[in-house]
């Protein structure tokens, strides 16, 4: 599709230009700006240059104030796990399986298991324990006497996710030695249902059959969580991780610069990525308008980068970055940086100043 | 439903009698409404602390069922709701469907899938990012021309005529509003379509082919007849010739997810969905092989017990909220579907 179509200037061409209401300069210096695109379009571009006519000159003589504009950007990590459930979920979800086994019809288990087979008794035994197909919602007989019995208790182990993976991933360890009758008689005497236990060491070999150890799922908490290390990546896995820096005034924010030249704000932010945190950051720059933005007026007033130019505060623009892989080095930052740290957002809230934290505040994920 | 119906009659009757004598009843120093606001909304069970640990210890719903000396009357556990609607006048009406003894109760969702979680966390917010469009403050959008055309010419005819439809078909687009958190793009829904030819000498294909249809998506399967006889392909009028199964909510996350995540990394010089693939209208649809189909965990965990050579390919439609193929695109890259060739929106 063709973006020049769609873009502010020529929409705000084909609404008939100017508009009511206040215009900021950046937006103005863009739609009063010709190109050879506008040129063609000559009638509709010499009305609306006389409809700007009244619009004040980029360049002026006497004293310019203005605001410093500066690009920000806001690189994160997304999450990378699945968050925790709350026990109602927990609850809520392993209810509705119970129902579903309970209205659901009987398990197909010829078109899975050929009869006389080792998988077909290794089946046997497994269900004579659990007495359901299903593999992770406990012990629980949907068909029979007290299959009313499908609400789970305050402190069942059978809600914990923990105990369903566990229970998952005995069920898929299988005997590495079939002999029909010895797993049925071993299976009888210690159903894995029944006799569950969180700390057993998973794919110990039984006394009687040798059982293939199934590999388990590395843990959710890691050490950097552990260890409290906040420059760290691989913290706070189910969280979005934000990162931050200590500029030179010692203030923790997010890291920004003044707009170059003629760089735009994506352009920028890219730069003000590669100056902070080094090349060693695989980084994306979503999108080409900024997610949010800062204001702050200096308490007096500054000189500006032109002659005759004053600078009345500052405005920082923040363009959204996702990291992909890397991690920030600052032993070779152009922008006077001491510190970084990975933050989740309400670890944010901490580390910057109230004013700032009411600015950033709502374009950080809550998760 | 008896107690039900007598819970709402006996209310019913206490209203009705305690009515008139209710409005001269009322306390003088009633509160305002918006003091205490908190302490009038009803009382929710998660602000009231758990049962302590000897009660929760000691409560076992199966010894106290069995400890009863007269077995409880069946009014009070079993009830049955009406097999036939018979009109919103009648007294015995059913329950909502979302009430277990409902007939047309369907448990779920069983889970919250990750995908579903990824969208929510990250892609959502980027794919808002990406698409949206500044329009300066104080920005009306200019007025479109009117999407159906009007009968120009001197016949007297076209005098009251509805108005025609656009250039190049009958159909009117879908509308693209501007991007806001309200509009972005969400998978909707996922069709899987297997059409299975051979079916028409052998009804074996068709079996199978409902079956590894079943297995993949986890719902039902439909099938469809042939709709008129096609000499070259073989196809009979009226036989059944192809499967589909259509999923929704929690079960279109976990087949995407396997579908992305093992069966597609797995196929030997796949290239992707074709770019020109798409209905214009957010919808985008490609094929899998016989040999991918075999790839699914499903399938794979008991392939033996599917005869040889009957495992059919599918026709894979994600149906997506967005309102062009632009939109569902994109969505469908950034869950990490890749597309190659000529792009047609």
């Amino acid at each position: 599709m063709n973006t020049g179509q769609r873009s502010a200037r020529q929409i705000a061409l084909k609404a008939g230009w100017p508009a009511k209401g206040p215009v900021c300069f950046s937006c103005q210096h863009q739609i009063s700006r010709r190109t050879y695109a506008i040129a063609a379009a000559a009638a509709v571009e010499t009305q609306t240059q006389a409809n700007l006519s009244h619009i004040l000159p980029v360049t002026s003589t006497s004293s310019q104030q203005a605001y410093q504009v500066r690009a920000g950007v806001v690189l994160s990590r997304p999450p990378l796990l699945t968050r925790d459930l709350h026990p109602f979920e927990k609850a809520f979800y392993l209810y509705q399986r119970r129902l579903n086994e309970r209205l659901a019809l009987p398990f197909t288990r010829y078109f899975y298991f050929k009869k006389g087979t080792p998988t077909d008794v290794e089946w046997k035994r497994k269900v004579k324990a659990r007495l359901t197909p299903a593999r992770d919602i406990g012990v629980y007989n949907a068909y029979g006497d007290e299959g009313w019995n499908d609400e789970v208790l305050v402190g069942a182990k059978e809600a914990e996710t923990e105990w369903q993976v566990e229970s998952l991933l005995k069920d898929a360890e299988a005997p590495i030695t079939g002999i029909p009758g010895q797993e049925s008689e071993n299976g009888a005497g210690a159903p894995n249902g029944v006799e569950f236990d969180g700390e057993q060491t998973p794919g110990v070999s039984s006394e009687k059959g040798k059982v293939e150890a199934v590999e388990r799922l590395m843990p959710r908490v890691t050490t950097a969580d552990r260890k409290g290390d906040m420059k760290s990546l691989d913290r706070l896995l189910q969280r979005s991780l934000y990162l931050l820096v200590k500029n030179k005034e010692g203030r923790w924010t997010f890291p920004d610069d003044r707009l170059m030249g003629k760089e735009n704000l994506h352009q920028a932010a890219e730069r003000v990525l590669v100056q902070a945190g080094g090349l060693n950051m695989n980084t994306w720059v979503v999108g080409n308008a900024p997610i949010g933005y800062y204001s702050f007026d200096f308490p007096t007033r500054r000189p500006g980068l032109q002659k005759n130019a004053e600078e009345l505060g500052e405005k920082v623009f923040f363009m959204k970055a996702r990291i992909m892989a890397g991690q920030a080095n600052l032993t070779e930052n152009k922008l006077g940086l001491s510190d970084f740290k990975w933050l989740a957002k309400e670890e944010i809230q901490s580390a910057v100043t109230p004013r700032y934290w009411n600015a950033v505040r709502n374009m950080l994920a809550e998760r | 439903m008896a107690l039900r119906e007598l819970r709402f009659k006996a209310g019913s009757a206490l209203w009705r009698d305690l009515r008139p004598s209710i409005y001269p009843a009322r306390p003088f120093f009633t509160r305002d409404a918006s003091t205490n606001a908190l302490q009038d909304l009803e009382s929710s069970s998660f602000t009231v602390p758990p049962p302590s640990e000897d009660i929760v210890k000691s409560y076992d719903p199966v010894a106290r069922s069995k400890s009863r000396k007269n077995e409880l009357p069946p009014s009070r556990y079993q009830y049955r709701s009406p097999k036939y609607y018979r009109g919103p006048l009648h007294p015995h009406q059913p329950p909502p469907p979302s009430d277990p003894s409902s007939r047309l109760f369907t448990p779920g969702p069983f889970s919250l899938p990750r995908l579903e979680q990824t969208y929510q966390s990250t892609i959502a917010p980027d794919l808002l990012t990406l698409t949206y469009t500044h329009f300066p403050p104080g920005y009306r959008a200019p007025p479109k021309a009117q999407r159906l055309r009007s009968w120009e010419g001197d016949s007297p005819y076209f005098k009251n005529r509805p108005l025609r439809g656009p250039r190049g078909g009958d159909n009117l687009r879908l509308l693209t509003p501007p991007k806001t958190f309200r509009n972005i793009p969400k998978i909707t829904g996922v069709t899987l379509h297997s059409m299975v030819p051979d079916a028409v000498d052998d009804s074996a294909h068709l079996h199978v082919a409902g079956m590894v249809m079943q297995a993949i998506s986890n719902v039902r399967a439909t099938t469809h007849k042939a709709r008129r006889s096609v000499q070259q392909w073989g196809l009979r009028e009226g036989k059944y010739v192809s499967v589909t199964a259509s999923m929704k909510g929690e079960d279109t996350f976990h087949f995407l997810g396997k579908l992305i995540d093992v069966v597609l990394p797995r196929i030997k010089e796949w290239k992707g969905v074709k770019g020109t693939s798409g209905d214009s209208s957010g919808n985008i649809t490609f094929g899998l092989p016989r040999d991918a189909v075999a790839l699914f965990p499903e399938v794979e965990v008991n392939y033996d017990m599917y005869p040889p050579k009957m495992i059919p390919g599918c026709h894979i439609t994600i149906h997506s909220s967005a309102t062009n193929d632009r939109d569902a695109r994109l969505l469908l890259q950034s869950i990490g579907i890749p597309f190659y060739g000529k792009v047609v929106n």
